[in-house]
C-alpha cells in the first residue's frame, strides 16, 4: 500500500486494522460452502412435501423422515444464526457444540416416540381431535 | 421601503434594469414563500459530532438552524453553509455535489444515502437528523473509514483478467451488445458504501462478510464476457462468510441512491456458486 499524501516516517492513524475477506476464512474441512447451502434448500423445499405427504400416508418410515428432516431444518437455522452473532475464537465452537447435542437429543427423542409409541403424525393428530 | 431594502442589491438594479415595477418583480420571485420575504424559514439540523482530537470526548448530536430561504435545496447545501456560516469545524466528505461520486454517503433521517442528491424536508417542526454511515468507525464527525471497504473491494480483484498474456496494446476484447447489456445496473456502482452499511448481516460480520457493494462489483466481473476467470472468483468465495450471510434482508436494494438492486446481484452469485461443484474443486485444488 502506498500513501502518497504522508509525509515519510509517519505511520497513517487508522481506526480499524484492514483485513480481506477471503485469506481470513480459508475453506476449511468439510461440505464446500455452497453445497451446504444447496442441501439446505433442498431440505426447506423438501419440507413443503413431507409434511403433507407424512399426514397422507400414515406409515413409521414418514414419521422418521418427517422426524428427521425437521431436525436438520432446525439445526441448520439455528446454525445460520450461531454464525452471524456468536463472534470470537472458542464461543462458536462451544455454541456449535451445545447446538449439534441439543439436535442429536431431539432426534433421538423423536425416533424414540417414533419407536416405543405411536409416532409423530399419529400424535399430532390426536392432539387435533382431542380438542373437539 | 422595508421590503425593498431587505433585498440584494443586485436583484433591485436587475429589476429597474429591465422596467418592471418592483413590486411585481419581487411577487413573481417569491411566489414560492409569499409575504415571508423578511422572515426567515428555519430549519433545525441535528448532526453527529465527535472530535478525535480532543481526548475523551464523547460524541454528540450538535443542532444548527439554518435559514432555508437562503439554502440550497439539498442537505448537502445545508451542511455546506454551516460550514461556511457557522461552524467550520464541521467535517464531512463531499465532491461532486450530484451523485456521482459517493463521497457525501451518510445517514440522513434514518436512511443511508447521498446527501447531494436527498431532498431537505422542508416542514420546519422537525429537525433533520444526520449521522454517519451506521456501523462503520468514525474518524470525525460525518466522516467514517472506509479502509476496510475498499480492502474488501480489492481482494475481489475488481479488473479484467485473462487466462492466456495479455499484450497491452495489440488489440481490443470485443463484446457482443448482448454481453454489454449484461453489465447495466452493476457498473453504475459509485462505491459510496450506503447499501454495505445498510446491511445488518454486514454491521455484525463486516470483517468477513464482504457485503451487497463489494459482491455487487464481484458479480459485474465474474459475468463480463470478456473476463475468463469465473471459476477462480467464484472459489474465493466458497466460504460460509463471504457470500453466505446475505440473508436476502434487502436492506441494499431499498437504501441504493443510485437505484440499483446488489440484493439481486448476491442471489445471481448464490445460483453461480451452487452449480459451480467441479469448477470451484477444480480451482481450489
Amino acid at each position: 500500500m502506498t500513501h502518497h499524501f504522508i509525509k515519510p516516517g509517519q505511520r497513517p492513524v487508522l481506526a480499524t486494522t484492514i483485513h480481506t475477506t477471503h485469506e481470513n476464512n480459508a475453506p476449511g474441512s468439510g461440505l464446500l460452502a455452497s453445497t451446504h447451502w444447496n442441501a439446505e434448500r433442498l431440505v426447506s423445499v423438501g419440507l413443503i412435501g413431507i409434511i403433507p405427504a407424512a399426514f397422507c400416508i400414515q406409515h413409521p418410515a414418514m414419521d422418521y423422515a418427517l422426524a428427521a428432516s425437521l431436525v436438520i431444518h432446525g439445526h441448520w437455522g439455528i446454525e445460520q444464526v450461531v454464525t452471524d452473532y456468536v463472534h470470537g475464537e472458542t464461543l462458536p465452537k462451544v455454541a456449535n457444540a451445545a447446538l449439534f447435542a441439543f439436535s442429536a437429543l431431539t432426534f433421538a427423542g423423536l425416533s424414540y416416540f417414533n419407536y416405543n409409541d405411536v409416532g409423530l403424525t399419529k400424535a399430532v393428530l390426536m392432539l387435533w381431535s382431542s380438542s373437539t | 421601503m422595508a421590503l425593498i431594502s431587505t433585498r440584494s442589491i443586485g436583484q433591485l438594479l436587475q429589476s429597474q434594469g429591465r422596467f418592471f415595477p418592483a413590486q411585481v418583480v419581487r411577487l413573481a420571485q417569491t411566489a414560492s414563500a409569499p409575504q415571508q420575504e423578511n422572515e426567515q424559514r428555519l430549519k433545525k439540523f441535528s448532526v453527529y459530532r465527535w472530535n478525535p482530537e480532543k481526548p475523551g470526548d464523547k460524541p454528540c448530536m450538535q443542532t444548527y438552524d439554518v435559514d432555508l430561504n437562503s439554502c440550497g435545496p439539498m442537505v448537502l447545501d445545508a451542511l455546506v453553509k454551516i460550514k461556511n456560516e457557522m461552524d467550520p469545524t464541521l467535517t464531512f466528505r463531499r465532491s461532486c455535489r450530484e451523485g456521482i461520486c459517493g463521497s457525501c454517503a451518510m445517514n440522513i433521517n434514518g436512511t443511508n444515502t447521498l446527501a447531494c442528491i436527498s431532498r431537505i424536508d422542508t416542514s420546519q417542526n422537525k429537525a433533520t437528523k444526520i449521522y454517519p454511515l451506521p456501523h462503520m468507525y468514525v474518524i470525525k464527525d460525518l466522516v467514517p473509514d472506509m479502509n476496510n471497504f475498499y480492502a474488501q473491494y480489492k481482494s475481489i480483484q475488481p479488473y479484467l483478467q485473462r487466462k492466456e498474456e495479455i499484450k497491452y496494446g495489440e488489440q481490443q476484447f470485443l463484446q457482443s451488445i448482448e454481453d454489454r447489456d449484461k453489465l447495466d445496473g452493476l457498473y453504475e456502482c459509485i462505491l459510496c458504501a450506503c447499501c454495505s452499511t445498510s446491511c445488518p448481516s454486514y454491521w455484525w460480520n463486516g470483517d468477513k462478510y464482504l457485503g451487497p457493494a463489494v459482491l455487487m462489483q464481484a458479480y459485474r466481473w465474474m459475468i463480463d464476457s470478456r473476463d475468463e476467470l469465473q471459476a477462480e472468483r467464484l472459489s474465493q468465495l466458497q466460504d460460509k462468510f463471504s457470500v453466505y450471510r446475505c440473508h436476502t434482508i434487502m436492506n441494499c436494494t431499498r437504501t441504493c441512491p443510485k437505484g440499483l438492486n446488489p440484493g439481486k446481484a448476491i442471489a445471481e452469485i448464490k445460483k453461480l456458486l451452487s452449480s459451480s461443484k467441479k469448477t470451484a474443486a477444480a480451482a481450489s485444488a
